[in-house]
């Protein structure tokens, strides 16, 4: 065997990548995920663009990325899809006879999720912007990304939200194998437990709220708003991107989990 | 073999006789029999269970510890505070009892054996119910269990005969019950877990929290300061949606009538809330009913 043929057969990266990418794109729910997703986010925006009426205190940047509570369910669940799938499919075994060094296909993982999930966060903001374009008009309310009040921020803050939620995603995926548990641990640690938390506001549920991962919707607030929250809160303050390292911790701390799990444990 | 048999056999073409027919049939006490089975023999339903009772405990027992140093604590209403959280639990376990046998291709074998499907449906409407309420039980009583020690350190006592209480335990075991339906609803329905999964925690933890937070997110807080005094007195239409969403309505049922409900929202109260649930309920249990009766089962 000459190391030529060697090369042609070696498992790169690229490929591993390609291999994910087949696997993920094949899926039904590759397509519907991200259009629901996208719909969802413009769905919420567009109900409230229906009862503004000038000079009601709402705000134009608010309006447009208001739909982001309800569209981090769908990158999670893509997250949570790509992470799983392989073990609910029992194509594991396939895999990871292929890739018997096993990390590779992780990192594919994550590039694919991160590629996938930037692609819908910005489609679902661009779709947003234009979707309740006719209304905000109606009611005087102009986008301006050049204002200092934190709109292009939020925007930002916006995309890399729920491209964060989706690794979430993919992270409690990888760790537990099973997107039923995922989604329910997804779920409670983004959205129930803060508003279980919230309902008994004080020094101590104010601090633990700060650090669960849902804290990174503060990312998508503009800076009048942000202010709001920080005074609220009783916990410590994070300032304009701490909410978004703790979401990354979040983020970090479960892929190294999955890393471990992946490297020492069976894959069955 | 019985003298029944015997002349059955005579008679050449019937192989059975009617009343052996009718014992083995798959009577609706058989088929809750089965489906009870199924149920509690899965490790997600055990799993479920312990993790929704010991969940109502430990978050009774931090938030009235928490909110036992207020003037006017009342260990009574910390009572709702812990099933917040684990109706997640219960919803979960009604989800994965309505996917079970889709999920595992056991349906091949239930529907062969009953093939009269909408009594299947009904008996394991029954199952989930007596889980449902047992768990929805233990996980009432936990919550109660949870306030008894932050009330002995004010030398309070736990009433549970007197004002609130009553309906408040009440409430909080249906609510709990009728979201292992829901889920259960959703499940039959779907088939599909994952699916069922998102559609049953959209529709009740997030579609609320996503449309309110939404809204606030969308105006400038210097205006909702302005505005709030004036508030209550119109209808807002956010608060008025999620005050008919499942989370809500069931929610009302664990809060006293004269507790009057959101602002900006029209007031169910606690027996409007019930039955705004309990349409909740019977929604996609119908859907289901009508889909295993018209659509193939695969």
């Amino acid at each position: 065997m000459t190391t030529q043929t060697a090369d042609r057969r070696a498992v790169t990266l690229s490929r591993v990548l390609a291999s994910e990418w087949t696997k993920t794109a094949g899926l039904a729910s590759t397509l519907w995920v991200p259009i629901t997703t996208v719909l969802v986010a413009v769905a919420v925006p567009l109900g409230l663009t229906m009862f503004v009426r000038p000079g009601d205190g709402t705000t134009a940047a608010g309006l447009v990325v208001s739909g982001v509570i309800l569209a981090q369910l769908g990158t999670l669940v893509l997250g949570v899809l790509v992470g799983t799938s392989d073990h609910a499919t029992s194509t594991a075994a396939t895999t990871y006879t292929a890739v018997p060094r096993r990390l590779p296909v992780l990192v594919a993982q994550v590039v694919l999720t991160t590629a996938l999930a930037l692609v819908t966060a910005v489609v679902a903001l661009g779709a947003a912007v234009l979707v309740t374009g006719p209304g905000r008009e109606a009611a005087g309310l102009g986008l301006d990304l050049a204002a200092h009040d934190g709109t292009a921020r939020a925007f930002v803050g916006y995309v890399l939200y729920l491209t964060a939620v989706a690794l979430l995603g993919l992270g409690l995926g990888a760790v537990l194998r099973r997107p039923a548990g995922a989604l329910v641990t997804g779920v409670a640690v983004l959205v129930v437990l803060d508003q279980v938390l919230a309902a008994n506001p004080g020094r101590v549920t104010d601090t633990v709220r700060v650090l669960l991962p849902g804290v990174g919707t503060r990312l998508v607030e503009t800076d009048a708003r942000l202010a709001l929250t920080e005074s609220a809160s009783l916990g410590p303050h994070l300032g304009t991107w701490g909410p978004g390292l703790v979401l990354a911790a979040w983020v970090v701390g479960l892929l190294f989990a999955a890393a471990v799990r992946l490297r020492r444990g069976d894959v069955t | 073999m019985s003298a029944a048999s015997a002349s059955a056999a005579s008679a050449q073409s019937a192989t059975r006789d009617p009343a052996a027919t009718t014992r083995r049939g798959p009577t609706l006490p058989r088929l809750v029999a089965s489906e009870w089975t199924k149920l509690v023999s899965l490790r997600s339903t055990l799993w479920t269970a312990a993790v929704t009772v010991a969940v109502a405990f430990t978050v009774t027992y931090l938030s009235a510890n928490a909110s036992s140093g207020d003037p006017g604590f009342d260990p009574a209403r910390s009572l709702p505070d812990g099933v917040a959280l684990s109706q997640l639990g219960t919803l979960v376990l009604g989800v994965l009892a309505g996917t079970a046998d889709f999920r595992t291709g056991a349906f091949r074998s239930t529907f062969t054996a009953a093939p009269r499907r909408g009594r299947v449906l009904a008996a394991r409407t029954i199952a989930t119910a007596g889980v449902g309420a047992v768990v929805a039980l233990l996980a009432v009583a936990a919550t109660v269990l949870g306030v008894v020690p932050a009330a002995r350190s004010r030398d309070m006592s736990v009433d549970l005969a007197g004002g609130s209480a009553p309906q408040v335990l009440l409430g909080s075991w249906l609510m709990l019950l009728g979201m292992a339906l829901l889920g259960l609803g959703i499940g039959s329905l779907l088939r599909r877990t994952v699916p069922a999964m998102v559609a049953a925690l959209a529709l009740v933890f997030v579609l609320p929290v996503g449309i309110s937070l939404g809204a606030e997110m969308a105006m400038s807080p210097t205006e909702m300061m302005a505005e709030s005094p004036a508030g209550p007195a119109s209808l807002d239409p956010v608060s008025t949606v999620t005050a008919f969403l499942p989370g809500d309505a069931a929610f009302r049922m664990t809060t006293t009538a004269d507790d009057g409900g959101v602002d900006g929202a029209p007031d169910l109260g606690p027996w409007g809330g019930g039955l705004v649930f309990a349409a909740w309920i019977v929604l996609p249990l119908a859907g289901a009913a009508l889909r295993l009766r018209t659509r193939d089962v695969t």
